[in-house]
């Protein structure tokens, strides 16, 4: 595994943040990217399972949770899904960085501008002292409004590749093109990429060293929208990948 | 002949209204006899010179607030020191250019669907919704030291549905200089600093439930939509909403934060049961109950305020390091307020003046349409069909109160 050499601060920050009976680990997760790349939408659509009719501006902090299985074992993903105005993340948002396990980057594939703050996002995180130590991953969202394409895969992936982190493009809402027969459209994308974090979150804990979970071979099916699992997902050590 | 028939006219509408208070204080659902004398209190203060605003601040605070949008036309620019017949220009097409925060405002009022009526057709919410960025973009235009937040549109939505788009716009300006002042800074320290006045509250009130809340480390930010939104944000019942804006129009910029106080208190039960954990406390306290009680919490809201007044509580928690402009410039506000004409007078004064009050434009269609009528009026004919009117409603309202103590049925052949 590329990163293992984190997974001892990790856990120990895991441990001492967990309050609830030994069975239910809880793995937090925050959300940022600019105001309107989808950021509700992609949360929502995890928790909730499907994509929300109308989502408005999230002023503040908005949380959801939902409760998961990995090979037996219960796990809480907690998501803090983050307004994206400037002006809330500069002094209002910080609370929530604290005890953060994960950091998902998000970016609208068809809005340049919000792929370019990205660094913006990366200096916010590194000065709440979320560092590459800790799970990143960067997606790209509204695959589904290809003809409007202006964040390329390519230029995308070398991003990602630099910051040493995955790239998922995916879409919150494409899912009901899908709706009967097959259920592998980018819809199960949104699940298969938290999931793919709280695999390797899980992975990072000393306790389940053991076995490679069968499950997360789910995430193969990531990247329809593109061949987005570059060096950066190869490196990052999901366990099936 | 115009002249004559303006006033003519003019003086229907007041006889309409008239007839229309006495409708709705017979006729209401609600089983609230102090409505009537509600609304007649309303009435008399909005036309005793100088306008009568300690009544029509109470009337706004207490049980049922204003009571109908119509009531609210005519008392909320008063609570705001607004001439409703000088009221600013529609926007022209350049308010859009150029302005930093165009893109923020547009992206959030196009996804702001949940605040229009649910039967509303998409077509006239569409108008509304450019109306909404018209009106946001020209006061943030008129005032370049205010800064847009998310969660303005929300507050400005509130304002256009009830009095149209161009008293909306006077009353954001009024409110974002002075009750939403603090929220528009550069940064959002100053908010952060209003938000600070929570917890002080909470430790008065329920020191078990404060101890509670600073263990699980919640913060405060839950409570930071309902703060600058004045509830607009979380609430599902636009009937709702307009009744707490009601009593924020008439209070003091930081009666939010008592209101949010009384909320948490409420629910400290459920409070105290959940997982001493900041995400559990924080996830239970941001998702509001759509049932709440809402004119026991606002009577609630008011005692605490009175109990605890922001001086007071700015002494025990160190809190005045920080200057809210809000706070500060609120008592010249509320002075301001004291010297109103009613609008009768401001009518006349208007013609007098010559001011121009151009009336394009949909928005506030009642008021707008009397000042043009006003404009042109003949004042003899005026005074003589105001005193018919007068006449008229009162006995329209001696013979509504008497068919009352026969009986509804009566009443109801009578109309």
């Amino acid at each position: 595994m590329a990163d293992s050499g984190s997974s001892g601060e990790f856990s120990a920050s895991l441990t001492s943040s967990t309050l609830p009976p030994p069975r239910t680990r809880i793995f937090k997760i925050i959300v940022i990217g600019d105001s309107g790349v989808g950021k509700t939408c992609l949360t929502y659509r995890f928790c909730a399972g499907k994509f929300p009719e109308k989502t408005e501006a999230t002023i503040g902090v908005d949380f959801r949770e939902r409760l998961v299985e990995i090979d037996g074992e219960k796990i809480k993903i907690q998501l803090w899904d983050t307004a994206g105005q400037e002006r809330f993340r500069k002094s209002m948002v910080q609370h929530y960085y604290r005890n953060v396990h994960a950091v998902v980057f998000v970016y609208d594939i068809t809005n340049a501008a919000s792929f370019r703050n990205l660094p913006a996002w990366i200096e916010e995180c590194r000065q709440h002292a979320l560092g590459n130590e800790v799970p990143r991953i960067l997606v790209g969202n509204k695959c589904d409004l290809q003809d409007s394409v202006q964040v390329g895969t390519e230029v995308a992936q070398q991003f990602a590749d630099t910051h040493s982190m995955p790239l998922f493009e995916t879409s919150a809402k494409n899912s009901n093109i899908l709706k009967d027969g097959s259920s592998r459209g980018s819809s199960d994308h949104v699940e298969a990429i938290f999931m793919t974090v709280a695999h390797k979150l899980r992975s990072q804990k000393p306790l389940v060293l053991s076995q490679p979970s069968d499950r997360a071979g789910g995430t193969v099916n990531l990247s329809s929208c593109g061949d987005s699992r570059g060096e950066g997902a190869r490196s990052w050590g999901c366990s099936s990948c | 002949m115009d002249g004559w028939m303006d006033g003519w006219m003019d003086g229907w509408m007041d006889l309409l209204y008239i007839i229309y208070l006495i409708f709705i204080c017979f006729f209401s659902t609600e089983p609230n006899v102090g409505r009537k004398q509600k609304l007649t209190e309303i009435h008399q203060a909005l036309i005793s010179d100088p306008v009568d605003i300690e009544t029509l601040k109470r009337a706004a605070a207490t049980r049922g607030g204003l009571l109908t949008d119509e009531v609210r036309r005519k008392v909320w620019p008063k609570l705001l020191n607004i001439n409703v017949y000088n009221l600013p220009h529609r926007p022209g097409r350049d308010v859009r250019d150029n302005h930093r925060d165009h893109n923020q405002v547009v992206l959030d009022v196009r996804r702001s669907m949940k605040r229009f009526p649910k039967g509303m057709p998409a077509s006239e919410r569409a108008v509304l919704q450019e109306q909404l960025v018209d009106v946001i973009l020209e006061v943030l235009k008129r005032n370049p030291q205010l800064h847009y937040y998310q969660g303005y549109h929300d507050v400005a939505v509130s304002l256009l549905l009830v009095v149209g788009e161009r008293m909306a716009i006077a009353m954001l300006d009024t409110l974002s200089n002075y009750h939403l002042r603090d929220f528009m800074d550069p940064t959002m320290d100053s908010t952060k600093h209003i938000l600070n006045y929570l917890m002080p509250i909470l430790e008065q009130v329920d020191a078990e439930l404060y101890d509670f809340m600073m263990r699980a480390e919640v913060g405060t930010i839950f409570a930071l939509s309902w703060l600058i939104t004045w509830f607009g944000h979380v609430l599902s019942e636009f009937k709702h909403t307009l009744r707490l804006y009601d009593f924020f129009l008439s209070s003091h910029p930081l009666m939010p934060i008592y209101l949010a106080a009384t909320i948490v208190l409420h629910r400290e039960k459920e409070v105290k049961q959940t997982e001493c954990d900041m995400a559990m406390v924080h996830h239970l306290l941001s998702r509001i109950p759509q049932d709440l009680p809402y004119e026991l919490l606002i009577s609630q809201a008011r005692d605490l305020f009175a109990r605890y007044p922001p001086s007071l509580l700015a002494r025990r928690a160190a809190l005045q390091s920080h200057k809210s402009l809000s706070i500060s410039t609120f008592q010249a506000f509320q002075l301001s307020t004291l010297h109103q004409r009613p609008d009768s007078v401001l009518q006349r004064l208007t013609k007098a003046h010559g001011a121009a009050t151009s009336g394009h434009g949909l928005g506030a269609a009642l008021s707008r349409d009397r000042g043009q009528l006003w404009g042109k009026g003949n004042r003899m004919v005026k005074m003589a069909v105001w005193g018919l009117s007068a006449t008229l409603g009162a006995a329209m309202l001696a013979v509504a109160q008497t068919a009352m103590e026969w009986g509804p049925d009566v009443l109801l052949q009578l109309f």
